[in-house]
């Protein structure tokens, strides 16, 4: 293992994509960052720009109007990086699998991009913080 | 030892460079594990802020098409390299007295401005509206900090009897005095400004602005101003340290005491930080000029009536 | 105004009419032909007054119905005017938005989604569909393709910005534009709000919203009556337990199914419970945007045991899925009671001290006060409810205006606040959540003995409104169902699709760094609002002023303090 790959483990940045949520997961995330589960242990930081991000945590099953802005931000984070699929809808449509205005997952819009994109799931209605944190260790442990 | 191998010295390691960014690192860690411990967490392990920036350099560079490619390449230097002379300024002041020259202290407020102008520099290149807004804000601010700063200054050379150099006015402590210590908390007020904390932060301001002016930067150019803020960390406080607090003398005892000066206001800085909201930029104008310019004003008085008629402690 | 009074106050307008029709007694159902919908609403609006909630449109093939549903809520009751529109080829009918700006919205989206013209409405836009979805094809059209499938069709890329009619404001482009969104750190959701600023100050500013939309009123459609809360309670994750909520009680009016009355019990204490915790959740987030964290951080751990309390009783910490047709699904343990109202003992200590310490904060008065001001009248105009509402001194609660589970028994306040700013809206938060917790408590002592549902064989034909009070404001579901074992039309009405449009209204004028904390105000919920609907209400009175809250307040604060000595 490399220092670089050492230092992105040790120093994960993320970003927040909502492509079209409930909201559940996106709470949960932010729930991450206080004091019960205090991600910052980890180093992990929630950013405000994708420029500064090393993971993606995208919720939601990707609305009509979210795809294209979901590859842009992809685009813009740079490489190399982790995209996370937070939740059944992110991992595959979920309870909306139906709907008229769904044109997810979250890996089919990331994969029409960037065929080599590295994408992690956490499944669950939504995932607990706990799943979340573990999916994000197993993820960066598998890098 | 030469004369330029020394001065190399003094810039690229002690109390240069690797001195202040190690330092500056450390500091940064505290801050962030302190404001943690004050919000019920445990906060980043003790090499945070040295990972963040090691991986910051692997990263891949992004500049914005529409971006000025060398004014946005170029602004982190310029900032890293203001505050990277500024410590060593100090520094040498600190440390080596003798070595000092008469007028530093005016060319370290000069390069007290740098960061902030590179900071301006750099986003306005960025050609992001959120920058944009980040830029004016920014502007505004060094304004706003820079007339009280300069001000409380003015005490600082009356108390010492009008000495223009960092050594000297070192061996003066102007804390020690009303008009001094009022002129002390006002600086620390500016630093923190300067350092662009809470509740001055709005040119960062993540809620309003996305990373407001660092909006664009990515990688490694990201780390050179994480990097440039840490330094910052070590080189405003030791300012403060030096000008206001007696400085840290040479003997092994008086540098413990200035380190436990600058632990100090470190402290303070990450008091304030975590007890207050942001306040927007015109209220912090108001603030800066006519709250502290009038307080600074009365200061400048007694400062003056304490000289002519000989009472320390005014 | 009594039920009798408003009956014959509506029947003045008997000529414009076809049918009026009373079923059970606080739901009147009026129904009239499109060319004297224009009429008949502006009489229900402005001289009866009632507040509009939303509105509905259903594809009955041979013809459409567009279903305005009104609210009076002095006592409760709520009034549906049925348009018919004939012509299925050129549905159009007079837009309601010219003298009712909440209605706005809910006419673009069923322009979007059923293809219904509104004449004269003021800003014809797109709203709710995303940008390259092709022109005429109308998804919630009984005829519309399979819903898994795309439509095809000419891709048509419609401006957000620039209004396609002229007669609307629209954002000045010659100005810098801000965006805020459609990813921005200030919202964990997408939308996409642009800013015209001149300086810092904002000049104008422009919605567009879609980036959520999940298309569920069509989902619904498709499934069976009772799988529905699971569905409803995925609207919005903060309101998973009241949208599920609205959506039985519409069924079970007309259904005729009374729950028992643990039910009633058990789903107000869920309902409060999740009241707490978002409010709590507002609060920590409202420190956040304003760079508060340390409020943020200290909020959102006391939030956590309210979170713990909810999963040890549904078994999930959000989406609960605990309420259903006839009752709840999970019963509160009673040996769980003393622990939970341990718990509410904890956290009122701590919102105590938190609301202390947010009402005497000198820093927070400056940065707050009189920032965002929603006055009363746009209030009305804009039909919003809710802390929204009642911060701008409207005084509306759905809980005590038609009281249903188990609050007529209860004993509690309505907050309501005068100056319609931020920092009113953080007052009603936060006295909301220590009568939420003073709710949780009774219930609990008085949670009485019995089964927790009834077994319902089956959903007869009928429609029915039910609403619930969400802690963002009024939830509306509209349900009719045709005897079979789906709903065949299911509208969804959230919060913030009334509460969102205001800013048009609170932020004009103001600095940039004041809009964040105002769009933050509402507590807005995308998730919600790409669901839909609109709410008017005219005769709000102030409960209490500024000045005597405060007291009321302090006092509390003291009491409960010298309690604890």
């Amino acid at each position: 293992m490399g220092l670089s790959t050492k230092a992105v483990k040790k120093s994960p940045w993320v970003f927040h994509v909502n492509t079209g949520a409930c909201n559940n997961c996106d709470i949960e995330i932010v729930d991450l960052l206080t004091p019960r589960f205090d991600v910052e242990r980890f180093g992990i930081k929630l950013v405000g720009s994708p420029r500064h991000a090393d993971a993606l945590l995208v919720t939601g099953g990707v609305t009509a109007q979210a795809a294209p802005r979901l590859r842009e931000v992809y685009r813009q984070t740079p490489k190399p990086c982790v995209v996370f699929a937070i939740g059944a809808c992110a991992c595959g449509k979920g309870i909306f699998t139906t709907g008229y205005h769904m044109v997810g997952p979250v890996d089919k819009i990331i994969r029409e991009i960037d065929p080599d994109a590295i994408i992690a799931y956490v499944p669950g209605c939504p995932p607990k913080p706990e799943a979340i944190i573990s999916g994000v260790v197993k993820a960066l442990a598998a890098i | 030892m030469n004369n330029e191998m020394q001065v190399l010295f003094w810039i690229l390691v002690f109390p240069g460079f690797v001195f202040t960014a190690v330092l500056g690192l450390l500091a940064a860690w505290i801050v962030r594990k302190v404001s943690a411990l004050v919000q019920y967490r445990v906060g980043p392990p003790f090499l945070q802020p040295f990972w963040d920036v090691r991986k910051l350099l692997s990263k891949e560079v992004l500049i914005p098409q529409e971006a000025n490619k060398w004014v946005f390449i170029g602004a982190p230097l310029v900032g890293l390299a203001g505050v990277l002379l500024l410590s060593t300024l100090l520094g040498v002041a600190a440390f080596w007295p003798q070595k000092t020259f008469v007028g530093d202290v005016i060319v370290a407020i000069y390069l007290m401005v740098l960061p902030s102008l590179a900071l301006i520099l750099g986003s306005s290149a960025s050609a992001s509206p959120h920058a944009a807004v980040g830029t004016a804000r920014e502007m505004k601010l060094v304004m706003g900090y820079e007339l009280p700063l300069v001000l409380a200054f003015i005490v600082v050379i009356i108390k010492s009897g009008g000495a223009l150099g960092l050594a000297a006015i070192a061996e003066t402590t102007p804390v020690a005095s009303i008009s001094g210590a009022v002129a002390f908390l006002v600086s620390l007020l500016c630093i923190h400004a300067k350092i662009g904390y809470v509740p001055f932060d709005m040119a960062e301001a993540e809620t309003e602005l996305g990373s407001g002016v660092l909006m664009e930067y990515s990688g490694g150019l990201l780390a050179l101003w994480n990097l440039t803020s840490a330094m910052m960390l070590v080189a405003l406080p030791m300012f403060l340290v030096v000008v206001y607090l007696g400085g840290f003398g040479t003997t092994p005892a008086g540098i413990t005491i200035g380190l436990l000066k600058y632990v100090g206001v470190l402290v303070l800085i990450i008091l304030i930080k975590n007890t207050n909201p942001r306040v927007r930029i015109d209220q912090a104008m108001r603030f800066f000029w006519i709250g502290c310019g009038l307080v600074l004003v009365t200061a400048i008085a007694l400062a003056t009536i304490g000289n002519i008629y000989d009472i320390g402690w005014l | 105004m009594n039920q009798q009074q408003l009956n014959t106050r509506i029947s003045e307008i008997r000529d414009k009419l076809t049918a009026i029709e009373q079923k059970p007694d606080n739901r009147i159902w009026l129904s009239c032909e499109s060319e004297n919908a224009y009429a008949v609403n502006k009489f229900l609006f402005e001289e009866v007054p009632l507040r509009f909630v939303i509105a509905t449109v259903i594809d009955s093939d041979d013809y459409f119905e567009v279903l305005y549903h009104y609210a009076y809520d002095e006592i409760g009751c709520m009034v549906t005017l049925k348009a018919l529109i004939r012509d299925r080829e050129n549905p159009a009918i007079e837009s309601i938005a010219p003298f009712l700006p909440g209605a706005e919205w809910i006419e673009r989206e069923m322009h979007d989604l059923m293809g219904i013209e509104f004449r004269n409405h003021p800003d014809m836009r797109r709203l709710i569909l995303s940008d390259d979805w092709p022109v005429g094809v109308y998804p919630l059209r009984k005829d519309a393709k399979k819903p898994a499938e795309r439509p095809d069709g000419e891709p048509s890329r419609r401006p957000t910005v620039q209004s396609q009619s002229p007669a609307r404001r629209t954002v000045q482009l010659s100005k810098p534009v801000l965006p805020v969104g459609p990813f921005h750190p200030l919202q964990e959701e997408m939308e996409l709000f642009q800013l015209a600023v001149d300086g810092e100050i904002v000049t104008d500013i422009d919605m567009r919203i879609s980036y959520n939309h999940r298309g569920m009123e069509k989902i619904a459609e498709t499934l069976q009556f009772d799988q529905v809360p699971f569905l409803v309670s995925r609207i919005c994750g903060i309101c998973s337990a009241s949208h599920p909520l609205a959506y039985v009680q519409a069924v079970e009016e007309f259904a005729g199914i009374t729950p028992p009355d643990r039910a009633l019990y058990v789903r107000t204490i869920i309902n409060e419970l999740e009241r707490i915790h978002s409010h709590i959740l507002w609060v920590g987030l409202a420190g956040h945007f304003i760079g508060y964290d340390t409020v943020f951080m200290w909020a959102w751990k006391y939030r956590e045991p309210v979170l713990d309390l909810l999963e040890e009783i549904t078994g999930n910490r959000n989406n609960y899925g605990n309420v259903r047709i006839g009752g709840c699904r999970e019963d509160i343990p009673d040996e769980l009671k003393p622990k939970i109202i341990a718990e509410m003992d904890k956290i009122e200590k701590k919102m105590v001290m938190l609301t202390k310490a947010v009402l005497d904060d000198p820093v927070l008065h400056v940065r707050l006060k009189g920032i965002g001001i929603l006055k009363k009248e746009d209030a009305i105009n804009y039909c919003v409810t809710g802390p929204t509402a009642r911060a701008s001194g409207v005084d509306i609660d759905v809980r005590r205006d038609e009281p249903y589970a188990a609050y007529g028994v209860l004993n509690w306040n309505v907050i309501t606040q005068p100056e319609g700013d931020v920092f009113a809206k953080a007052v009603v938060r936060l006295l909301e959540t220590l009568e939420a917790i003073k709710i949780v408590k009774e219930a609990l002592v008085k949670l009485p003995k019995g089964p927790v549902a009834i077994e319902v064989k089956q959903i007869p034909a009928g429609e029915g409104c039910g609403h619930a009070e969400a802690p963002r404001g009024e939830t509306f579901h509209y349900v009719r169902s045709d005897g079979g074992n789906r709903p065949v039309r299911h509208k969804m009405r959230a919060p913030s699709y009334v509460n969102v449009p205001s800013f048009k209204a609170s932020c004009l004028g103001g600095n940039i760094a004041d809009v964040t904390i105002t769009l933050a105000s509402v507590d807005p919920c995308y998730s919600c609002t790409e669901r839909l609907a609109v709410v008017k209400d005219r005769g709000g009175k102030v409960l209490h002023d500024y000045e005597t809250l405060l007291k009321l307040s302090r006092e509390k604060t003291e009491k409960i303090r010298k309690e604890i000595l």
